[in-house]
């Protein structure tokens, strides 16, 4: 079972999540302007990488909140998590003013030091 | 049960067993003694068993041969009816007062098996011999499947509900320590005492490990004295959990831990599992407990398995591994033979054959394959007067349903691959040696990689993919001083990767002696071809031999995991804990390559089997799944109403008068919500506030409908698709105010609609302010549908005027009825007049039975789910999920008149993909059976022409069926291949064990098309 | 939004949720652990953005006492104030106080993007107390519920067997508030008290 931190509440166990898909995926802004072909790869087509991944994930039995995490899909690994947007980056945070929707990349966490322990988050390497 | 005088193979001093505590138990109904620190495989040898079971696959007899978890042959049967436990292997079963124990192989009984004839045919059930005979004609695999599983023997699972109770038990620390043996001792000691939370895991019912088994002393004094003053210790410290009798089976991702407690292990009879004193104490005790660790750093000091020898007949009874014969004389009191001999490759079976001289035994001899013999311990044999033949192996052994005697010969070395003629030893005991496995199996699990090592001849844990360590015997050490010392480099390891300071301490003081190495031994060649000479087992579960895996490669076979599953090494219950190297050596060899370049097969949970109870905890019975009660609910209980799983919740299905049943009850249901009034509980759909200034925009790109021009107080029907433009729910939008809105969803869609809704919010648009709050919990929802409905609530007392021109069809109020505040929707989902009532639900069962009175002139009917579904399929409502199933568009459905043409929404751009626009899609249609009699099944098949050859090409199916009590006939809803052109044609409906029946396909409204009576 | 605030129906008439609520199972009550089922509160969902000061302050105001901007936490004072997520409190309020106090909250926040919704109906609670309260509520919770990472003042939404709660640790009296949707009321009292009777070596 992953431990996957969320921006705002620290570590907390995969069940307490639901899974998004892949992030950045953005939606084009004149669907008909997009020929079948094109509209099918932003429907349809994920990069599917074999190692580091950037995900979706909706901390759905806590704070309601959608964030991403890169995530290696070899090792299960999470690099980190990072919130999408400046609306949820806080009060303190300052974040990258190019990152558009769904693609942001402010790193810290905002919230609180955890209640899951940081132990497993970052096991990439045995440590 | 009359209890035998005496246990034959005891010992009359020695052991950790209690004598004073006497245990009866039977073993294949024949009554059986042991003592209390037993385990069922020690009780049995000291009763003189020597005859456990049957090989899977040859029926050959078997005998005990580990002492712990590796044990493949003693497989039983333990308890009687419900707490019945299948393949268990009696080494792991702690000995109780009444345990009933039963062989699970061989029919009619174990010393006497008509399978055994299958020995005698071996030569012809080689590997793949089922895989090969059993193929054709290929429809016959289900005869020849169940018979094979019958005469494989294995246990029974109980048919009772288990009524034993289990739990779970989330923990976290920073460090977990799996096995409790020296090095597992000392790193908990050492991270325990540098502040660390530590848990200590270990399978035993005691601490110690191998110490248990041992002679040895530690700081000058006995191990025992050692592990009591570490365990005391360790006890005192309150961040240190310590779980005896408790495996870490499963290592998961992010150093995440499965350990399964044995708490009460025993037919429940050590009451276990309540609190003292409790009044409560009713609850049966807690058997087994499943924890779940998030560890910040796991020390791994699970030991290591000794590994058998390979050699002609080295399966009979009386052949084991010597340290279970060292477990077997130093722990639990019981000689397993009188006369042995000890077959080695390395020093440390001579500790075995010492043990075995102390108690009394006769050593025959110690044939050790090396040259030089052992060091230090060789003297110390032969002070005891111990002959040792350096430069021999045991090449063949006699006896059948017990090792009689063995042929020793000289032994030149692997690269002569034949042995001497042969002396001959009579022995009633065999305690064999191959060297040590690591048990690296929850290293592996956790990713990591394995290296191979050449002087220690076994697989070694290398780079660790997660936070964890390995120490001890798991990590090579071989001596008690090595794995004290390595404990203690583990646990500081740990502590000080945890940015804790290891405290500075130093390990005790052993007595170290010099050894000699091992030299690599994997199989003694035979006098014979190697493929026709008597069997030289590998896997003893699965009656792997040499020869298979040479069959194996010979046929082909070159990847160790495609050599597992055609030769079944390492298939069994034991996960070929003792075999699996030999296996991958014989492999290696076969194939002239080295042990690493074959490599070894994949470690998986469980290290060793978990009971499906303690998988499911206190998930059974009335706790298996939440059941979700509307504020009705009781109402509903108490009117008899039997209740449908709607998902979590439970809703009233019908509500039966007088002993009706089901179509009774609906037909009177239905028929009153057409002429009368009838009241609905729908309190179960998602419902959702959104406001805020965005909350237009934002619903415009939502739903399919045109939301801007709805004005406050008006209500639509309102469709939401995915991105590839299928259905995904609808509901009710009502604009309650001009920037809030009031969304319903359908029952199972509530929390996903939400969690879609809000994606779309903070990913996509987090520029519109809009937020949303569920309140599926807040409010209930009532129906009141039927001519008359009106009129009840005018009874009620209303505040607001309830006349069709001041609240019309598709509009919304806020209200006071019968003095409750309530949100009125003037909607419909039955096509009568209705109302749908949105209260508070803490005023939900108030309002309920003040409908119901007031209701009482018109004969008010309470309907349940049932009712409801044949009321909207005959209006031609469908039901997102039943009448759709993620591939449908809502142009497939005929609902073109909500797709609004002036803005983008998603799934918009989807409904024009080419796939979307096919003529042939499946279309909603209505279809009335030829005979106006036939209910067709739900999900009925439906195709063109009866009698066509196969495959039949098929073009639709049946999604929703009722009875029509209204109409007097059967209606359904069906999705077929360009349905909405076809209105008039007749199709066939495919029907189990009866003709096809011709339907007709029709509109999908079936009642009051024009829509006037919801108008009314 | 000024006037958008429409009331949605205020609860005038309630019953207590005791019997209705929670079914048939044992109550439990010895040295080392209670269960408790809580009498009615009432409680308001409030969305704002915490990056709106002034929103923050009048609704602090009102509610005299602040909003936790820190990440599961709850402040103390006439109400309990619980941080939900970063733009979302839920309020426990006195069960008269809900109408009036939502009723001001609303006021306040009319210039504010802001939600206020009641949501006393939709929610139950229990208390468990005793040196055990710990060790029952882990048989069903993945957090860390050592006092050190877990303790007073802090409270979390997660996972309580098979429901969503929040938890809330309190120190005056010492013990843990279990918020749960009303639905799942009955299911986690069973729960809760099967957990807490069938308890031994865990302790």
């Amino acid at each position: 079972m992953l431990l996957i931190e969320c921006p705002w509440c620290g570590p907390r166990a995969e069940t307490e999540f639901s899974y998004g898909g892949e992030a950045g995926i953005v939606r084009p802004a004149d669907p008909d302007a997009l020929s079948d072909a094109e509209w099918a790869d932003y429907l349809f087509f994920r990069a599917n990488p074999r190692g580091a991944h950037r995900e979706l994930w909706n901390h759905a039995a806590g704070c309601r909140r959608w964030f991403g995490v890169e995530r290696d899909t070899v090792t299960y690994g999470i690099e980190r998590s990072f919130v999408l947007n400046a609306a949820d980056a806080g009060p303190d945070s300052d974040p990258d003013p190019a990152s558009g929707s769904a693609s942001g990349d402010v790193v810290q966490a905002v919230g609180s030091p955890g209640l899951e322990g940081r132990a497993g988050a970052r096991t990439r390497q045995g440590e | 049960m009359t209890i035998p005088a005496v246990q034959p193979n005891r010992l009359p001093r020695g052991g950790r067993i209690d004598r004073t505590r006497r245990l009866a138990f039977t073993f294949d109904g024949k009554p059986c003694e042991g003592f209390a620190g037993d385990t069922l495989a020690s009780a049995l040898i000291a009763n003189g068993v020597s005859l456990v079971g049957r090989s899977f696959k040859l029926r050959r007899p078997r005998g005990i041969v580990g002492s712990g978890a590796e044990e493949p042959n003693a497989i039983m049967q333990i308890g009687e009816g419900a707490a019945a436990q299948p393949n268990v292997p009696a080494t792991q079963v702690e000995l109780y007062e009444g345990l009933v124990a039963r062989t699970t192989r061989g029919w009619p009984g174990v010393s006497f098996d008509v399978g055994a004839i299958n020995d005698v045919f071996g030569r012809v059930l080689g590997a793949g011999f089922y895989y090969k005979t059993f193929m054709y004609p290929r429809s016959w695999w289900r005869y020849y499947e169940h018979a094979i599983r019958r005469s494989a023997g294995f246990g029974h699972a109980p048919g009772e509900p288990d009524q034993d109770r289990y739990e779970h038990m989330n923990a976290h620390c920073d460090v977990l320590v799996a096995g409790g043996g020296p090095a597992g001792l000392m790193a908990a000691l050492t991270a325990a005492r540098s502040g660390a939370r530590v848990i200590l895991a270990d399978e035993q019912t005691e601490f110690g490990g191998s110490l248990l088994a041992s002679t040895e002393s530690i700081a000058g004094a006995p191990a025992a004295e050692w592990i009591a003053a570490v365990g005391s210790e360790l006890r005192e410290h309150p961040d240190c959990t310590l779980l005896s009798r408790s495996t870490v089976f499963g290592y998961h991702d992010h150093n995440f831990l499965t350990i399964v407690e044995r708490c009460a292990d025993d037919g429940g009879s050590s009451g276990g599992g309540t609190v003292e004193g409790s009044p409560q104490s009713a609850v049966n005790p807690v058997r087994e407990r499943l924890w779940r660790v998030r560890a910040r750093q796991v020390i791994l000091t699970q030991g290591s398995f000794e590994r058998p020898l390979v050699f002609c007949n080295n399966d009979r009874p009386g052949v084991m591994l010597a340290s279970a014969v060292s477990a077997w004389i130093n722990r639990y009191g019981v000689l397993p033979g009188r006369r042995a001999v000890v077959f080695t490759n390395n020093d440390s079976a001579y500790r075995t054959a010492i043990d075995l001289a102390d108690a009394g035994a006769e050593v025959a001899a110690i044939v050790d394959s090396r040259g030089g013999g052992a060091a230090e311990l060789g003297r110390r044999a032969r002070e005891r007067g111990i002959a040792v033949l350096e430069g021999h192996v045991v090449s063949d052994l006699t006896g059948r349903r017990r090792v009689r005697g063995v042929s020793v010969a000289k032994w030149y070395g692997e690269s002569r691959a034949t042995v001497s003629p042969a002396i001959r030893i009579d022995c009633d005991l065999v305690c064999m040696s191959g060297g040590y496995s690591p048990a690296v199996h929850l290293h592996s699990q956790a990713g990591g990689r394995l290296a191979w090592d050449d002087e220690r001849l076994c697989f070694l844990p290398a780079e660790s993919r997660q936070a964890n360590l390995s120490a001890g015997a798991g990590n090579g050490s071989q001596s008690l001083e090595e794995c004290l010392a390595d404990g203690l480099r583990a646990g500081k390891e740990a502590v000080s990767r945890l940015g804790l300071k290891a405290v500075a301490m130093s390990a005790p003081a052993t007595s170290p002696f010099a050894e000699n190495p091992i030299e690599a031994l994997w199989r003694v060649p035979a006098a014979r071809d190697p493929d026709r000479c008597a069997k030289q087992f590998i896997d003893f579960q699965n009656d792997t031999t040499v020869a298979d895996i040479r069959l194996a490669a010979r046929e082909g076979y070159r990847n160790v995991e495609h050599v597992k599953r055609y030769t079944a090494l390492g298939f069994g219950t034991d996960q070929g804990k003792l075999g699996n190297i030999n296996g991958m050596a014989v492999l290696a060899e076969t194939l002239g390559k080295a042990i690493p370049e074959v490599g070894t097969t994949t470690f998986r949970p469980a290290y060793t089997p978990v009971s499906f109870g303690v998988g499911a905890g206190e998930s059974v019975g009335e706790l298996y799944d939440p059941v979700r009660k509307t504020a009705v609910h009781e109402w509903h209980e108490a009117a008899g109403a039997p209740m449908e799983v709607v998902g979590q919740w439970r809703r009233p299905w019908y509500f039966p008068r007088n002993g009706e049943d089901l179509h009774a009850a609906v037909a009177r249901e239905c028929l009153a919500v057409r002429n009368s009034v009838g009241l609905m509980d729908a309190s179960t759909l998602g419902k959702i506030d959104a406001c805020g200034p965005d909350v237009i925009e934002f619903l415009e790109r939502i739903y399919t409908h045109d939301v801007a021009g709805m004005k406050v107080g008006r209500c639509a029907y309102g469709i939401m698709l995915g991105e590839d433009g299928m259905l995904m729910d609808d509901g009710v939008v009502a604009r309650l105010a001009e920037h809030r809105f009031y969304l319903t969803t359908t029952t199972g869609g509530a929390a996903n609609v939400l969690g879609w809704l809000e994606k779309w919010l903070q990913t996509e648009w987090p520029d519109l302010q809009v937020y949303l709050t569920s309140l599926t919990e807040q409010y209930s929802t009532l129906a009141l549908a039927g001519p008359e409905s009106r009129k009840v609530l005018d009874r009620l007392g209303c505040n607001i005027p309830l006349d069709n021109d001041s609240l019309p069809f598709m509009t919304v109020r806020q209200a006071v009825l019968a003095g409750m505040p309530v949100t009125l929707f003037r909607v419909s989902f039955s096509g009568e007049l209705a109302f749908e009532i949105n209260i508070a639900s803490d005023l939900a069962l108030a309002m309920w039975k003040t409908l119901m009175e007031a209701g009482r002139e018109f004969d008010i009917t309470p309907y349940g789910t049932e009712t409801m579904h044949v009321l909207r399929a005959e209006k031609g409502f469908v039901i997102v999920g039943q009448d759709t199933d993620g591939s449908v568009t809502p142009v497939d459905l005929g609902m073109n008149w909500l797709l609004s043409k002036n803005k983008d929404f998603l799934g918009r751009r989807s409904l024009g993909r080419p796939d979307c626009v096919r003529e042939d899609r499946k279309q909603l249609v209505g279809l009335l059976s030829s005979d106006a009699a036939t209910v067709l099944p739900e999900g009925t098949q439906l195709i063109e022409e009866p009698g066509s050859p196969p495959p039949v090409p098929m073009c639709g199916h049946v999604t929703s069926s009722y009875r029509s009590a209204h109409l007097g006939h059967p209606i359904a809803l069906a999705l077929v291949a360009g349905g909405r052109a076809r209105r008039g044609e007749t199709v066939y409906a495919a029907l189990p064990k009866r003709d096809p029946l011709p339907v007709r396909i029709v509109a999908p409204v079936f009642y009051d098309a024009g829509g006037q009576r919801q108008h009314a | 939004m000024p006037g958008d605030n429409v009331n949605m129906p205020e609860t005038s008439e309630r019953r207590p949720r005791l019997e209705t609520l929670v079914g048939t199972a044992e109550s439990v009550d010895d040295a080392r652990v209670e269960i408790q089922v809580l009498p009615d509160r009432g409680f308001l969902n409030l969305r704002l953005d915490p990056r709106h000061d002034d929103g923050i302050a009048a609704a602090a105001r009102v509610l005299g006492q602040a909003l936790p901007l820190a990440a599961n936490t709850f402040t103390t004072g006439v109400h309990r104030v619980y941080w939900c997520g970063p733009d979302e409190w839920l309020i426990d309020a006195d069960v008269e106080r809900t109408a009036s106090l939502r009723s001001e909250l609303a006021g306040a926040l009319t210039d504010c993007h802001a939600a206020i919704n009641d949501v006393s109906s939709g929610h139950a609670a229990f208390g468990i107390v005793g040196n055990d309260a710990r060790i029952v509520l882990a048989k069903g919770c993945t957090l860390d519920l050592d006092p050190r990472a877990f303790g007073a003042g802090q409270c979390a939404r997660t996972n309580l067997a098979r429901a969503t709660v929040l938890l809330a640790i309190a120190d005056d009296p010492p013990g843990c508030k279990i918020i749960v949707a009303r639905s799942f009321a009955d299911y986690l009292h069973r729960w809760l008290a099967l957990a807490a009777r069938q308890r031994d070596a865990s302790s």
